[in-house]
């Protein structure tokens, strides 16, 4: 009964998260507005209730189920890719490394004072 | 029982939203299971067994993608509710984040602004479609998310979902080799490198290599996914590449 509990919540932030979405027409999707009205709801009441957390678990431990039927859709619509794959294949590689290397080189300078159990000098 | 009958109950089966629903559990039960026999190996990512058995089902048995759907999107949906879950470890995590906000959040947007723009660019210029191009920009964020971000600014979610899948395994694959050639040896850098580019498959090996890695692994995918929902939509139409 708890699981169930913890779910309507998720499904009531859901429903408030799209219905702000469609009345102030924001760019954001229902869920992610959701996620973001839940978490500012969890920092004000500095907590998080059982009923949630159980639904929430179960939920983010099958994402790769959830994702399933989406991904499978590539398959089927892959000719309209034709010609782009070397485009997507390079951004997609490129991309990755740049963004990667930026963040590391930032963190080096800025970041001396992460807490770490292993040390930072070289 | 004889062939006709069989017939009759497959064409009846094959047009229920159940066989779809059904089909969709069994594979993901099945690569999940493979995965953790493989003793967890990045290559065997349930993800990619799942879907590919998926795949050559619906081939072999001349299901169309929509036949299919009928069934999935009762599980499809479920990506909704899901993502408002994702509010449960972010809050765990902000509180993690109160003693280096600002070297974390400074990298990860400089980061997130890197890997957006240059994807964008390099599919624009090799000449990709807009709505491919739309499609590369969050293929860093966790895949419910990166989904939803597509859908709102014009690209396609299965083909996000498809990228956000190839980027988590590439980053887990070759992260370590990056962090030696690099010479990065602290593990808190280490992991929120990994959870910025890799988000959940990232995250994942982090933990394999040490808990602390694991953590600010997690809390990187948490806050890039916050801030590539906030600003990419913004940031993409300032920049006019979403006219």
């Amino acid at each position: 009964m708890s699981i169930l509990r913890g779910f309507l919540i998720l499904v009531l932030f859901f429903l408030l998260g799209e219905s702000l979405r469609l009345v102030f027409l924001v760019p954001i999707s229902g869920g992610i507005l959701g996620l973001m009205l839940l978490t500012l709801y969890l920092m004000v009441t500095g907590g998080v209730g059982n009923a949630v957390a159980g639904a929430s678990q179960a939920l983010i431990s099958v994402l790769i189920l959830l994702i399933m039927p989406g991904l499978t859709e590539i398959f089927f619509i892959s000719g309209k890719f034709t010609g782009q794959w070397l485009a997507v294949s390079v951004s997609l590689l490129v991309g990755t490394f740049l963004s990667v290397v930026t963040t590391l080189v930032l963190l080096n300078v800025l970041a001396r004072k992460l807490p770490s159990g292993s040390s930072n000098h070289e | 029982m004889t062939e006709p009958d069989l017939n009759r109950i497959w064409v009846y089966l094959s047009a229920s939203p159940l066989l779809g629903l059904t089909m969709t559990l069994v594979a993901y039960s099945l690569a999940h299971r493979l995965y953790l026999r493989s003793g967890l190996n990045p290559l065997l990512n349930p993800v990619v067994t799942s879907v590919t058995a998926l795949i050559l089902f619906l081939l072999a048995t001349d299901t169309s993608y929509d036949d299919y759907f009928d069934g999935a999107q009762f599980v499809h949906f479920l990506l909704g509710p899901a993502t408002v879950a994702l509010a449960i470890p972010l809050y765990q995590q902000f509180n993690k984040l109160k003693q280096v906000w600002l070297p974390v959040t400074v990298a990860l947007v400089t980061g997130v602004v890197v890997g957006a723009f240059s994807s964008v660019a390099i599919a624009r210029l090799l000449g990709a479609s807009l709505e491919t191009q739309l499609s590369l920009a969050p293929k860093s964020v966790t895949a419910p998310v990166g989904m939803a971000i597509s859908e709102q600014i014009g690209g396609l979610p299965s083909l996000t979902a498809a990228l956000v899948v190839v980027t988590g395994i590439i980053g887990a694959v070759i992260g370590s080799k990056l962090f030696d050639l690099m010479g990065i040896r602290d593990d808190s850098v280490k992991g929120i490198a990994m959870g910025m580019t890799s988000h959940g498959i990232g995250t994942a090996r982090a933990f394999q290599v040490s808990a602390q890695m694991g953590a600010f692994s997690g809390l990187a995918m948490a806050l890039s996914a916050f801030l590539y929902s906030v600003f990419l939509p913004w940031l993409l139409s300032i920049t006019g590449v979403l006219g």
